[in-house]
Parts: C-alpha cells; structure tokens; sequence
C-alpha cells in the first residue's frame, strides 16, 4: 500500500466514529451520552484532519530509527490513569472502612465508582503499560521501526478514548454491567476499531522485521491483542435501544450470558493481565538483568499452554450456579492444569535471573520484576485452588476473590510494569538512568509493604467472613446475622485501606521519579553505542 | 436442542475434546523440543542482549 492509499484509507475508517459521535451527540438526550458523542465525533476529526494534513505534505523523510514518541506518550497515559484508578480505589477502601464517607450522593455510591477503579487500572494503566511496551518490543526484537507513521497515534488516542468514555460515564449509570465491559456499545465500537488497527499494526511491523525468528515476548503481545480482539467482539454483541439513549440489552440471556462473561472475563485475566505482561516479562527481564531466558522453548511450550487452557477456564466463576454441573467441573480440571505452564513461566523467569541474583539487591527495578514473577506464581497457585469447587464453596463472595485479585494486580501486573518502565524510561528518553535509587526503592518497598497488608487483610476477612456465614445452630438456624459479619470486617478494612494508602504513595513517588528522569540531562549523542545495552551471557 | 443432543455433543467433547487437546499438546511439544531446531532457538534467546540497532 503506498503512502497515500494508506492515509485515505485511515481518514476513511475514522468517518466510522465520526458519524458516530455526530448521531450521538445530534439524537442523544443524556446529558453525559451527549458529551461523549462530541468526544467521538471531535477526536474522530481532529484526527481527519490531521490525516488530511499529511495527505497534502510531502511524504517526509523517515528516520532510520526506531519509533519512540508514540511511546512516551504512553508512558505518561499509564502513570497518569495509575494515579487516577489507584487513588479511586483507595477512595473506596476507605468508603468501606468508614461508610459515610461516600457523601450519600447518587453518582459516589460503591457500585458506580468502582468499575471507574478497575477501569482506570486494568484499561487505563495496564493497557497503556501494554501498547506502550509492545511497540517498544517489537520494534526492538524485529530491528525495524513501526509500520506506520501515523496508526501508532490512532491507536494510542482511540484507546484512550474508549477509557475515558469508559470512566466518564459511570457516574451517570452508563453501563452495561458487565464486570470489566461495563461500557456501552459506542464505546465498544470506538474500541474495535482501535483494536482492529493496533492488530494490523502490530503484524505489519512484524512482516518488516529483519531476523527470521519472531522473538518469543512478541507472541504473547500477539496473543493478548487477538485473543482481545475475540473476547470483546463476543461479549459486548448488544442491541442499542435507541440512539437518543446509552442502553443496550445483550445479544445473550441467563446463564448463557454469564457464561459468555466470564468467559471474557477470566481471558481477560488470562490474556491481557497475564499474556500480555508475561511478553514485558520475557523481553525487559533478560534485558535488564543481561541474561538470556533460562529457556527459551518452555517460553514457546508455556505460551501454547496458556494459550489454549485459558480459553476452557471461565466457568470456574459460576459454581453452583445455573451452568451445568460438566461445563463448571471442565472449567475447574482446565484451572487446575492451568497452574503448570503457570508455573512453568514462574520458574523460567526465576532462573532466567541466575549469574545476576546480585542485581537483585542492587536493581530495584530488577528487585520488582523479580517479586512480581513470586506474586505470578502465588497468585496462579492461589487461582487453581479456589477453582476446585469445594474450596469455592469457601471463598466465593467473600473477600477471599479480591485478595487473590490484588495479589495478581498489585503484586504481579504492577510491578511487572514498574520494574519494566525503569528500565524503558531511561533507554527511549536516552538518560544515563533514572533519576533517583534511592527513590525507586521507597516505591519499590512502600508497594510490597502495600500489596502484603492489602492481600494479607483481604484473605483474613475473606475466610473470617464465610466461616461465619457458615456457622449454624443445632437447630439448623444461622449462628450470625449478616449484619455481625459485616462488622467483623472492620478492622480488615481498616487495614486494606491503609496497605491501599502505601500502594499509591509509593505510585506516586514513581510518578515523579519517572518525571525527574525525563527532566534529567540527555545522554550526549554517541550513535547506537551510547544505548545503556547489557552484554550477552557468557 | 434436545436433551439427546445435547449428551451426544458432551459425549463428544468429553471424548474427543480431550484426544484433540492431548495431540495438539503432543505435536506442539514435538515442533519445539525437535533437536534440529535447536540452534534457532538458541539464536533467538540471545537476540534481545546484542545491540539491537535498526536495520529498516
């Protein structure tokens, strides 16, 4: 495709959600709806516009180097949604400590907040850590820069903006309420087309590479973007009511709906909060610590188990529900097998850190890769166990889950990030490093001190909670009101919010530390020798 | 769909599924551990220590 057939056919693609927002922003009668329409339809053109520009120039001079502004860009998104989604959801610990603090009012209540929470971390800040990484990987691995000039800012804005019309309209009850695809249709079609891009993009940057081998970390990256392709294309098939309002009503009822869910839902965990970050892992740990994955081909071997077991496993959140019984127990068996090629990458990663265990206590950015690979592993064990069905029987509805979640977001999705954008930050902004040790270590222990109270309160309440829900009177009757089991979980809550506190003081110093890093003195220009490389294994 | 198959496709599945599983796990294990594709693995493995410069 030459240059200009590519710029049409990008400004034509965007007239998609132009007409879109322009619909939505003419027929809507919701005041937030409405305000979304002009998003849509305002970054739809700019962005043709800014397409129409390029079609005019000259086609510029591209540089023989990698493409990395669309990166920083990126970076600055993850930190800036990380700050936002883990403040609100230290907003919420606190709401559930002391419940009076959520101000009574219709739009503060726990159920229109905390999809803001999961959104603004899950989409916000570990979609952005993804894209951002990706393009940094697959640039890197395949010796070539970016296929496009101008998708990675589609991509990068479309993405953001479905993020931000995600956070912005639950407050006013825009929501499908669909646990992490709570956006509406609108949003899912501004999505899709960004996913669909990012997917070209991706494989076209590939087709460009000049090794023969596609590096491992780059099948990973590839299996969370298709594998989200599918799930949010499937789960998200609604019917609109109208388009004057936001609601949509699934294409699927009853427990085939919940079935589709959490399908979607546990591959979500499966492919962006695991897929995706084991690629950041495979790539930026043997970088920073100059070693060579311990072995390469279990990566390979564990990228097909995870790949094909992950997709069976969704049903485990349905137990002893209307799902037939055959259809929860495959769900449990996959789950339980699961935990091989799971552990299979814990232990790679781990020995992957062998001849360097001294950058451990040096590198605090080697020191949080290393940990969130433990969280990984404990988080995989942990998710195996309370799929078998009697341990659920335990640990469902309790807090139990939102421990073992944090455990895997705080512990393993986080910290993978915050080790990997170290060691990112520094290299694409050509700095001798980042700005402070000293510094990154306060964040480093300040989010283990954080993620271990926050995870350790959680499995306490949660086990407090459902052996009280469990107790029974010779009679039969309940030895506890709800309302008794409510209270015993203050002190827990109490903890949660405090460990939550840590977590995000320790965000917040990164945040900065991140931004005096940028501000620093550049490298002095010494070509490609001036890149802070480590040096093959021996 | 009828009860009748409904168990026909779960028979299937149970059986055939977990055939289809165990050989793609087989032959996935036999593509990558084949000693003959030994050294493009070993390239690939040190390939993100070199320098890494562009080439287009």
């Amino acid at each position: 495709m030459t240059r200009h057939s590519a710029l049409l056919l990008q400004f034509l693609v965007l007239i998609i959600p132009l007409l879109l927002g322009l619909a939505i922003l003419g027929w809507g009668r919701e005041g937030a709806y409405v305000l979304h329409g002009w998003l849509i339809a305002g970054a739809a053109g700019w962005g043709m516009t800014w397409l129409l520009d390029k079609m005019n120039d000259d086609a510029p001079e591209i540089p023989l180097e990698y493409k990395d502004d669309v990166i920083k860009w990126g970076v600055l998104a993850c930190f800036a949604w990380g700050v936002i989604g883990f403040t609100i959801g230290d907003v919420l610990a606190w709401q559930l400590a002391i419940p009076s603090l959520n101000g009574d009012m219709f739009w503060s209540n726990f159920g229109r907040i905390r999809p803001i929470h999961t959104t603004a971390v899950i989409f916000g800040f570990g979609g952005n850590a993804l894209i951002a990484t990706s393009f940094y990987v697959v640039q890197r691995t395949s010796r070539a820069r970016l296929a496009s000039e101008t998708l990675p800012w589609l991509v990068f804005v479309g993405y953001n903006l479905f993020v931000l019309l995600a956070v912005t309209g639950y407050p006013f009850g825009i929501t499908q309420s669909k646990e992490y695809a709570e956006p509406e249709w609108y949003a899912d079609l501004v999505l899709l087309i960004t996913w669909v891009a990012y997917l070209y993009l991706y494989l076209k940057t590939l087709s460009r590479r000049a090794e023969p081998h596609i590096y491992v970390a780059n099948w990973y990256y590839l299996g969370f973007i298709v594998v989200i392709a599918m799930l949010h294309v499937v789960n998200n098939l609604a019917m609109p009511i109208s388009i004057a309002l936001p609601k949509s009503y699934p294409l699927f009822s009853g427990v085939q709906d919940a079935m589709t869910q959490w399908w979607y839902g546990h591959n979500a965990v499966g492919f962006l909060l695991t897929a995706g970050f084991l690629g950041m892992m495979y790539y930026f740990l043997p970088k920073a610590a100059g070693r060579p994955i311990y072995s390469y081909r279990m990566s390979i071997l564990g990228f097909w188990g995870i790949t094909f077991l992950y997709l069976w496993a969704g049903s485990h959140h349905l137990h002893y529900t209307a799902l037939p019984d055959w259809v929860q127990y495959l769900g449990m068996t996959m789950s339980i097998i699961l935990l091989v090629p799971s552990w299979g990458s814990v232990f790679n990663g781990l020995l992957t850190l062998n001849g360097a265990w001294d950058k451990v206590r040096t590198d605090p950015a080697i020191r949080f890769m290393m940990v969130a690979i433990l969280f990984y592993g404990l988080s995989t064990f942990e998710g195996s166990f309370l799929a078998i069905r009697p341990v659920n029987t335990l640990s469902h509805y309790t807090d139990w889950t939102v421990g073992h979640v944090h455990a895997g977001a705080l512990g393993w999705v986080a910290f993978i990030t915050f080790g990997a954008m170290y060691k990112m930050v520094p290299w694409i902004w050509k700095r001798d490093g980042v700005y402070s040790l000293r510094l990154e270590a306060w964040h480093f222990w300040l989010a283990l001190m954080g993620t271990l109270i926050y995870v350790g309160a959680m499995w306490n309440s949660g086990i407090t909670q459902s052996l009280m829900w469990q107790t029974y009177e010779p009679s039969g009757a309940f030895t506890y009101a709800f309302i008794d089991t409510v209270d015993a979980m203050i002190p827990y809550y109490w903890m949660r919010a405090i460990g939550g506190f840590l977590y995000l003081l320790g965000a917040l110093i990164g945040s900065y530390n991140i931004y005096m890093t940028v501000r620093g003195a550049r490298l002095p220009d010494e070509g490609s020798d001036a890149k802070p490389l480590a040096h093959p294994a021996e | 769909m009828t009860p009748e198959t409904h168990d026909a496709v779960l028979y299937f599945s149970k059986t055939w599924g977990a055939v289809y599983l165990f050989v793609v796990f087989v032959l996935a294990a036999l593509w990558i551990y084949w000693p003959s594709r030994k050294p493009i693995y070993e390239v690939a493995r040190q390939s993100p220590l070199s320098n890494e410069d562009i080439q287009q």
